[in-house]
């Protein structure tokens, strides 16, 4: 059982419940759970388990409907919509499936923009940038449109993207979910040395040997609550 | 949820271009001929014949009902001509007919306020309430009679042909004639034929014929309210038709981009459709029923709404018209909302078939995103731009669209155009009513408002002096200049002109001068634009004119403004030798030293003359209740036409951020805050506005001149040019930014929609 406020806990959920519709299942149901920082956390479960829902809540793009949820030491669940968006810019990165890139902008403006939005200046943005593109190994993208790269490359892109505030927590969903198994490995040895860097990183996935290569640990969502623990607790 | 906005949308913008379009075709329709129209409708007198009934019986009277040609007949109604006053001041000589009804088999009286007469002491006036002038209500005050009538209007009313200045009750009449006036009355004709003025002559000499010798004593032809009424109606056209031009062809523009932008945007829901075995064709039928019902729901509600804003337009176009009533004709109400259906199914007709013909991944592919590869140079661009990123990619975004972009510059373009336009036909007309009525320069007029002691009426010179000393020993007066006209022969014109000689300084007067200048020497005189018309002479030629006393030779030096299709000259009394008499008093003008009180002067001058004078102060009013319905004309149908150009720019930024729904979900996802995205969504017209700013400023210049121009040209004169020089740079940079403002008004709701939204809820939504 987890004490919910064990320290170095750098994303703390404690009796989260989400509910889309007053009469139907909730999504997530009094769920409590922790991540340490440095630490790499694998969710898994079936389809409509409520693992998107976790990522949804972590990263503040959506709200609990009960219990609480801390990131970073903050408590997000009761910040309005430009403070939340605010957090969201300076502690979290998210990755998604489909990459989510923007198709009108080329790899270099996708992987400034989330600085860009938070305020940072354009030298120290652009030598983020740049420093991630050659890390990501896509420096020679960096004109490109995403719509003309590979599966691999956009995911690169996207995690450049990411990272270029610096989170706090790396959230991916589905990282290789639309790779192939070859560029899907690549990537999650690219998420492992991230991780060897001391970059915190909740990986939801439905590849088990995803989970269990690059995870350090694995918690399974059933039905919106954890599986394998009593009610409600888990770490 | 954005499925019912986007219907709601939908059945507003044919809601308001529905109505838009009937209230245009119906300004269409009462601008064709209103005073024939009216004329029918109101079963207009082709012949009022003013008679003597001492000379003829009832009997006679009503007999000449059967008359060869007489088609009806109305009357004997008693008349009385009598002096009146309104607040104090002359108001004017009225005609006032005894009448227990406005209806009768001819000169339907339109009321347009108020109530008809029910008893004695009431009065209602002919001609439209407002404009400075009394209100139901008011107080008008016959004088001239051993005691003073008071008469409280109780309406307003509209005779076509001017059968009457105000109707009273009948048994009212006899108390309002003067001592010593024979008794009159009023008879009322329509013929069979009495389409031409020899026709009208005919008709007349039948019924007089009929008559005792004597019994008549005055007639009056229809075809003289014809040509007046036609006069005043036309000058409405120009712009009544710019308008409804203007919004017709936006709201064809508005309806097309919405209809096909709806059906564009559910190519996804068609693509999942044909998934599960829907036919091309059923598909089309789908999709055109989609946008049908929302449009077909819009265009009942706006016919509805049309016929609902037509009353107030048309109460005013029917009086700056000089008409009873106008309404929406039936044809309006059937085409208006039809054409907008039509227009609607045909918009949606061609991106329907085209969905119809897609295969089912190509269709959801289709609906999930704009075509790749438009506007990403404008992105590179705006990101190496120093602006804020939210600024640069809502600059930027228009660029992926160019076909929505342009439709939506243009709509803007529109609205802006007639909101500019309308601040400057107001400015040229506000300029044309002071310059017309030199309302800015002489504050004060004296007029005749009582029987003068020469003959006929006329004042005598005594009385005449009487106002000059007066206004001599006023230290306010800073000018006065007595105005005398009379008609006058100049070889080229054919009949006679008219002629106004002026007593001393005239030049302070302020006349609007189209060319030349105003005269300041003997033997120099200005005219009119009729005038130069009339007798082919032009600025600076030599014209002879035959004033009745004398022969003189003068130099046109001058193209007044003077609205008239009468030749018109003007010069001073040295000039125009033999106009100065009594019998051609007109009036005074009068200026006033700065600081003085207008209402305190005039109240001073008639004491001093006092109420035997004929003569009374008035102050000078503006230009009429034609620049006043115009007026409120234009801004009524600006407001409408930026209204529609509005909710042109909201669909269009409601149907991009449903098309960029899942983009704004990441953007948010990035840390885009929603004020961030508030501005972004707000720049996405930024740009559009803009250059829809530098479109219409141009625009409504010239369609300012064209339609003052015209304007003038219906009313037989030129404009000087300080008429449509209403645009100063700075006037015009500042009205430009209503494209600006029209844009982002109609961009902001959904901003604030698309702001506001979860981002969860935008990345699941595809």
């Amino acid at each position: 059982m987890i004490d919910p406020s064990a320290p170095g806990d750098v994303i703390r959920l404690d009796g989260v419940t989400k509910t889309y519709q007053a009469d139907s299942a909730p999504a997530l149901a009094d769920l409590s759970m922790g991540v340490t920082a440095g630490e790499v956390v694998a969710v898994m479960g079936p389809s409509g388990s409520g693992k998107s829902t976790l990522l949804n809540l972590i990263a503040g793009l959506d709200r609990p409907t009960a219990g609480t949820v801390t990131v970073a030491g903050r408590r997000i669940d009761t910040l309005g919509e430009s403070a939340l968006a605010r957090f969201r810019a300076r502690h979290i990165g998210i990755i998604f499936q489909f990459f989510n890139l923007l198709d009108d902008l080329t790899v270099e403006d996708n992987v400034l923009l989330p600085a860009q939005l938070a305020g940072a200046s354009r030298r120290q943005a652009r030598a983020r940038a740049d420093e991630l593109l050659e890390r990501m190994g896509i420096e020679e993208f960096r004109n490109a449109y995403p719509a003309r790269m590979s599966g691999g490359q956009r995911q690169r892109v996207a995690i450049a993207r990411a990272l270029v505030n610096n989170p706090a927590v790396l959230l991916a969903d589905e990282p290789t979910g639309a790779l192939d198994t070859a560029t899907g490995q690549e990537i999650g040895r690219l998420l492992r040395r991230l991780n060897e860097g001391g970059q915190t990183l909740v990986l939801v996935t439905h590849d088990p040997e995803l989970a269990e290569r690059y995870a350090a640990r694995t918690v399974r969502i059933v039905d919106g609550r954890l599986a394998g623990a009593p009610a409600g607790v888990y770490r | 949820m954005r499925h019912k906005v986007q219907a709601v949308v939908i059945a507003m913008v044919l809601l308001v271009s529905t109505a838009s379009a009937t209230l245009g075709l119906a300004l269409l329709a009462a601008s064709d001929a209103p005073f024939q129209h009216a004329f029918a409708a109101q079963d207009g007198a082709h012949l009022t014949l003013t008679v003597n009934p001492a000379r003829a019986g009832a009997g006679q009277l009503a007999s000449t009902r059967t008359l060869h040609g007489v088609a009806a007949m109305a009357g004997p109604f008693a008349e009385a001509t009598v002096q009146s006053q309104w607040s104090g001041q002359p108001f004017g000589q009225l005609t006032l007919v005894g009448r227990s009804s406005p209806g009768g088999p001819v000169d339907d009286a339109v009321l347009t306020a108020g109530h008809w007469v029910t008893g004695p002491g009431q009065i209602v006036l002919d001609g439209p309430s407002g404009g400075g002038g009394p209100l139901v209500g008011s107080t008008i005050t016959v004088t001239g009679l051993p005691h003073a009538v008071n008469l409280t209007v109780v309406g307003f009313a509209n005779s076509v042909t001017y059968s009457a200045d105000g109707w009273v009750a009948p048994s009212q009449v006899a108390s309002l004639q003067p001592p010593g006036t024979p008794a009159s009355a009023e008879l009322l004709y329509r013929f069979a034929s009495a389409g031409t003025a020899a026709q009208v002559r005919a008709d007349l000499a039948e019924v007089t014929g009929a008559l005792p010798p004597g019994t008549v004593t005055g007639s009056g032809s229809w075809l003289a309210a014809e040509s007046q009424n036609t006069g005043n109606g036309a000058i409405m056209e120009p712009f009544v038709i710019a308008f409804a031009l203007i919004g017709l062809a936006m709201a064809v523009l508005i309806v097309a981009n919405v209809v096909s932008g709806a059906v564009a945007a559910g190519y996804y829901r068609i693509g999942v459709l044909k998934s599960i075995g829907l036919t091309p064709a059923q598909v089309v039928v789908a999709y055109l029923s989609r946008v049908g019902w929302p449009a077909l729901a819009g265009c009942v509600l706006g016919v509805v709404a049309g016929n609902v804003l037509a009353i107030p337009v048309l109460h005013q176009s029917a009086g700056a018209y000089g008409v009873g009533s106008q309404s929406v004709p039936w044809w309006a109400s059937v085409i208006a909302p039809a054409g907008m259906l039509a227009l609607t199914v045909l918009a949606a007709f061609a991106p329907a078939l085209r969905a119809g013909r897609l295969s089912a991944t190509q269709a959801i592919a289709a609906g999930r995103a704009p075509n790749a590869g438009r506007g990403y140079a404008m992105h590179r661009l705006a990101a190496r731009l120093r602006l804020p990123r939210p600024v640069g990619l809502g600059l930027a975004a228009p660029f992926a669209r160019p076909g929505r972009t342009l439709v939506t510059l243009a709509a803007i373009a529109f609205g802006a155009t007639a909101v500019i336009f309308a601040f400057g036909l107001r400015a040229s007309l506000d300029r044309a009513a002071a310059s017309q009525s030199l309302s800015a320069t002489v504050p004060v007029q004296i007029q005749q408002n009582g029987p003068g002691g020469g003959p006929n009426q006329v004042p005598t010179a005594q009385q005449d002096a009487a106002v000059t000393a007066a206004l001599n020993d006023y230290p306010a007066t800073a000018h006065q200049t007595t105005v005398y006209e009379n008609q006058v022969k100049v070889p080229g014109v054919a009949g006679s002109a008219n002629a106004w000689a002026f007593s001393g300084d005239s030049s302070w007067l302020g006349y609007g001068i189209i060319a030349g200048r105003w005269y300041d020497a003997p033997g120099q005189v200005d005219v009119n634009t009729a005038f130069l018309n009339a007798s082919g002479l032009a600025i600076g030629d030599t014209a002879t004119i035959n004033t009745g006393t004398a022969q003189v030779t003068v130099r046109i030096v001058g193209e007044v403004f003077h609205p008239s299709s009468y030749p018109t000259v003007f010069g001073s009394t040295h000039t125009l030798p033999g106009l100065a008499t009594p019998e051609n008093v007109m009036y005074w003008d009068v200026g006033l030293r700065p600081g003085t009180s207008t209402a305190g002067y005039v109240q001073a001058v008639n004491h001093t003359l006092g109420s035997d004078s004929p003569w009374a102060a008035t102050t000078h009013k503006d230009g009429g209740q034609f620049y006043t319905v115009a007026i409120s004309l234009i801004g009524l149908l600006a407001l409408m036409v930026a209204i529609a150009a509005g909710l042109g720019v909201l669909n269009t930024v409601l149907m991009t951020t449903r098309d960029r729904v899942h983009d704004l979900g990441v953007f948010k996802a990035l840390g885009m805050r929603p004020g961030q995205l508030l501005t972004m969504v707000v720049c996405w017209v930024v740009g559009p506005a803009v250059v829809a700013g530098a479109i219409a400023a141009p625009a409504a210049m010239a369609l300012n001149t064209a339609t003052v121009n015209a304007m003038a040209g219906t009313a037989h004169t030129g404009v000087p040019a300080f008429f449509t020089q209403v645009f100063p740079p700075s006037r015009l940079a500042l009205l430009s930014l209503a494209a600006l403002v029209l844009a982002v008004a109609g961009a902001l709701a959904p901003a604030s929609w698309a702001a506001r939204a979860r981002p969860a809820v935008a990345l699941r939504t595809e």
